[in-house]
């Protein structure tokens, strides 16, 4: 079932240049009807799922292709399989002003499946395959305009994300060696009696993995290649470098953390105070540069680095509740920023602006997508009743539990990030609807809301995010009882 | 079934309404709503406090955390003044705004601010307050900007961002505060456990600070008031009085929720953070009456007054004594009504002469004496001249101020209330005499009587006589408030 789930993406993907396809929209029935099944499968699958381990292949020894579900794969094969049908919809109805479509969806079908294959990895070495294959199918994204900055970005992101793999590679050697296993066991699966006196060694190679994977998830000083690679056409932006690739590095090193070094082994090390210190730093980081950025979707893709840190701060708590508001913040975070990537992507659709300053009085002629944009902007800033006000809760609240001083920064940070946060975000929300005294809008008079290929998925976002502000309990229930690994 | 939302509720959905309907209405159709929109709230506020249940859990944002309202003495306190004004400014507003753009676009986020100031006044814990203390800032600033000059673009922005940088350093506090405290509900006399001296009291103390500050910044606390007399003048006159008279207290009442309510009295008394923050209050004080002073934009001046007759609350609020505390709510009417009262007046003179300078008004008071006659009076009031509400309060204050156990601020406090009351009057009466004595070179033929529109004086009027009302007759809110207050402190 695993298997089939994984496989039947990347073989949609693969069928789309071969098919003779007579119009448009029977493409579109095609991939649309291919991500939904594969959706509705992820989604029967996680409902009715078993302990047991799928085995695919086997190497030497412990090493080997396998599958499980267990409830850090519910979450993101949840999230991912949430968002994609959304994404794929959307991409429809942006793709028509683009070059080169068959080669987009190709790829972009494909990242599913591998998305996924890092979702249900029941291992670090499958885990490990499929992150340096998700690398593989998305540089060809990024390239996709074959413009000379394409080129470059994407060439920078692929050697920045092979290189973080190999210093990820090394933390996976180590475990091999120190560990019992490399499966996924919540609380670590290190030999304190193999380790010995190395511990501290053991410590720097977390670091270095943390870092490795981390370039993934942005973190500073490996973050320049996100803002770069926003030359991609919105949808990958929006799914792959606020969602699926940059949350495929976050997952991984909650994984790494949780389920290979083990949180016992690592809690109160200078380990912990080094890799808190720089998600810390990324967290302030990324905001001070979202202000500066005037391009809207670069401005976008530096707010993506702050809160992908902020991900990583719940995770480096190393506790049950810093785990639990890691992952809220990693669901709420991909709604919030799907959906205001997606506005910025529509504006960028129908009026061809690219930068803040342009967008004087368009809030006017776009109401539903600015009426969305600021819904986003508001969640994004943790104002109470939407939902990035339960996700920052959550964490600020694992950070006061731990009572660790560095963490009670931290919080700061957060906060310095949300006022950041509102100053970005707002100033757009403002020019939009207050152009200023005697604003000549007639320059406007072709630009309207788009389609509602594009408008359904931003609803649907927009009623998500205020429906986790208001009522998270049951879902956060849920994310702590994968925190405390009842699934 | 609910009737404590309706308040809440009604002004901010008729408010939305009015923003996201497209077509531009008829300005006579425009105002009647508006206006009957607002009548009904106020209508709808009073009968609430009379009638309606005094709590109710709408729903709970988390598992802990409850959208709670509930409504006490200090609610009725700001509700009335809430209403008061914004009736009164609203109804100012339909002769003043004739001459602005986009008014249905001020009418409606003037609606939902109202509702959201409701909501304010009946929030029953932490968490609840602070969603609709974001919430005003939100639905305020657009007020502030309103006018669409760079200048007032640029003023807004200042006060989104200065709010939004108080009210993120309060919810640091409030983080550690749900840590600290289990619950956010408001309890009179403090729901916090801890003692001062213990290590987790200690860095309690530091977020009480951070707190201050942070909500301070809403009332315009020194160090971070300079929004104020930025936004005050670039503000349309009506919005200014709503702003100085009401949204302004929204920081007074946050101070009062979280040092009364949450940490308690007895947590912060004699501390070094109630030092600090005598201190900067007293500063604000004396700072906000020395620039009032040398300023000649009038409105910018009843700004930096703001400044400074704000801080006389937090003062009050400072002492953790009785009378101070007494004085201090005495004061947050007194000065909502006049202040008010002022901005209404200084929106009349700009409306009616186009003149924003203290200096060019020579004669005002020969062109337009009842309005001028009603800023005499008010002013008065604010200087703390006797039977105006302004005496009263400051003598609760003063013998508040002497009473507390404050150490040296005991003599300092009164004293620097004395020195800004007169410079109070040296900023507030020099327009009356120049209005009323224009001198021997004024040119009386040239005078012509233009007294504001009916609109515009009736709601002026109303709320002076409502200002002097509360200094003749005291007793009836220093009765009501007697037993409450002693229950607090």
């Amino acid at each position: 079932m695993i298997i089939c789930i994984i496989l039947l993406p990347i073989i949609a993907g693969i069928l789309v240049p071969l098919l003779p396809f007579h119009k448009r929209c029977h493409k579109e029935i095609f991939l649309e009807g291919a991500v939904i099944l594969n959706s509705i499968l992820v989604w029967y699958l996680l409902l009715h799922h078993s302990e047991s381990t799928f085995l695919l292949a086997h190497f030497t020894g412990d090493l080997n292709i396998s599958f499980r579900v267990d409830g850090m794969s519910m979450v993101f094969a949840g999230l991912v399989s949430g968002l994609w049908p959304f994404a794929t919809l959307y991409a429809f109805e942006y793709m028509t002003k683009e070059k080169h479509e068959n080669s987009f969806f190709l790829f972009y079908t494909m990242t599913y499946g591998v998305t996924l294959g890092i979702a249900f990895a029941a291992n670090l070495l499958t885990m490990y395959f499929f992150y340096e294959l998700l690398t593989l199918v998305t540089v060809p994204l990024v390239m996709h305009t074959l413009t000379r900055e394409a080129v470059l970005a994407s060439r920078k992101y692929l050697y920045y994300s092979l290189g973080g793999a190999a210093f990820a590679f090394i933390g996976l050697i180590m475990v091999i060696v120190y560990g019992n296993t490399t499966d996924f066991i919540l609380g670590g699966v290190l030999d304190l009696a193999k380790i010995g006196d190395r511990t501290n060694v053991l410590l720097l190679i977390y670091v270095m993995a943390f870092m490795g994977f981390g370039v993934k998830a942005a973190v500073c000083p490996f973050n320049s290649w996100l803002p770069q690679a926003g030359v991609a056409p919105t949808p990958v932006t929006a799914l792959l470098h606020a969602v699926a690739v940059v949350k495929s590095g976050a997952f991984a090193i909650i994984r790494l953390t949780y389920y290979s070094f083990g949180t016992e082994f690592l809690r109160g090390t200078w380990a912990q105070t080094t890799v808190m210190i720089v998600v810390m730093f990324t967290i302030v980081y990324g905001c001070s540069r979202a202000v500066k950025e005037t391009h809207i979707k670069r401005r976008l893709a530096y707010s993506t680095i702050s809160n992908l840190s902020y991900i990583l701060f719940g995770a480096v708590i190393m506790t049950p509740l810093g785990l639990t508001g890691a992952i809220t913040h990693l669901v709420f975070h991909a709604v919030m920023k799907i959906s205001s990537f997606f506005c910025a992507g529509a504006i960028m659709h129908q009026t061809d602006k690219r930068y803040v300053h342009e967008l004087n009085g368009l809030g006017y002629r776009m109401p539903c997508v600015f009426g969305i944009f600021t819904i986003s902007a508001l969640a994004l800033m943790g104002v109470p009743g939407l939902a990035g006000f339960i996700s920052k809760w959550n964490l600020a609240q694992a950070a006061v539990d731990s009572q660790n001083p560095l963490a009670y920064g931290g919080i700061a940070c957060l906060l310095i990030s949300a006022l950041l946060t509102a100053i970005y975000m707002l100033s757009i929300v403002v020019r939009a609807f207050f152009p200023g005294k005697d604003f000549d809008d007639s320059s406007l008079q072709d630009a309207h809301d788009p389609n509602w290929k594009m408008l359904l998925p931003l609803f649907v976002f927009t009623v998500f995010i205020i429906l986790f502000g208001i009522h998270s309990q049951s879902i956060v229930n849920f994310f702590y009882d994968v925190a405390a690994g009842v699934y | 079934m609910y009737p404590i939302l309706l308040p809440i509720l009604f002004p901010i959905l008729a408010g939305l309404c009015l923003l996201v309907y497209r077509k531009d209405l008829e300005r006579k159709l425009l105002t009647g709503i508006t206006g009957s929109c607002l009548v009904i709230t106020g209508a709808l506020v009073i009968s609430v406090l009379a009638l309606a249940k005094k709590s109710l859990i709408l729903f709970y944002l988390t598992e802990t955390l409850p959208i709670y309202f509930q409504i006490d003495e200090i609610s009725v306190i700001f509700s009335v003044l809430t209403v008061v004004v914004f009736v009164c400014a609203g109804f100012f507003a339909f002769a003043y705004m004739k001459h602005e753009q986009k008014e249905k676009r001020y009418y409606g986020f003037y609606l939902i601010a109202f509702g959201v100031l409701n909501g304010l006044c009946f929030a029953g814990n932490l968490i609840t307050f602070y969603l609709f203390f974001e919430l005003l800032t939100l639905s305020s600033f657009p007020l502030v900007l309103h006018t669409g000059t760079r200048e007032a673009i640029m003023a807004g922005l200042k006060y989104l961002f200065y709010s939004l940088c108080g009210a993120y350093a309060s919810l640091y506090g409030i983080y550690f505060l749900y840590r600290h405290c289990d619950t956010l509900t408001f309890t009179a006399g403090g729901i916090l456990q801890a003692s001062p001296a213990s290590p987790d009291g200690r860095f309690l103390l530091l977020v009480a600070f951070l707190m201050i500050l942070g909500f301070g910044v809403k009332a315009g606390m020194f160090p971070m008031h300079a929004w104020l007399p930025t936004a005050h003048p670039a503000a349309p006159a009506p919005a200014s009085a709503a702003l100085s008279a009401v949204i302004v207290k929204a920081g007074v009442l946050a101070l009062i929720r979280v040092i009364y309510y949450i940490f308690g009295a007895d947590f912060l008394r004699g501390s070094w953070v109630q030092t600090a923050w005598l201190t900067l209050a007293l500063v604000t004080v004396f700072m906000g009456s020395m620039l009032a002073y040398r300023e000649p934009v009038l409105k910018k001046r009843l700004a930096y007054s703001t400044v400074s007759q704000l801080s006389y609350i937090l003062f009050g609020l400072a002492v953790m004594d009785q009378d101070a505390f007494m004085g201090g709510l005495l004061h947050v009417l007194a000065h909502g009504f006049i202040k008010g009262t002022l901005f209404l007046i200084a929106g009349a003179i700009i409306f009616t002469t186009g003149k924003t300078r203290v200096d060019e008004l020579h004669g005002i008071g020969k062109e337009m004496p009842l309005t001028m006659w009603c800023y005499t009076i008010v002013s008065l009031g604010l200087i703390g001249i006797p039977p105006t509400g302004g005496f009263v309060s400051k003598w609760y204050l003063a013998i508040g101020g002497l009473a507390g156990d404050i150490g040296i601020f005991r003599y300092i406090g009164p004293a620097v209330l004395l020195i800004s009351a007169l410079l109070t009057a040296g900023y507030l009466l020099p327009l009356t005499i120049r209005g009323f004595f224009p001198g021997a070179d004024y040119d009386y033929n040239a005078l012509q009587k233009r007294e504001p529109a009916r609109l515009m004086t009736i709601p002026i009027l109303f709320m002076t006589i409502l200002s002097v009302l509360i200094g003749l007759f005291p007793n009836i809110i220093t009765d009501y408030l007697t037993k409450f207050v002693s229950s607090l402190l």
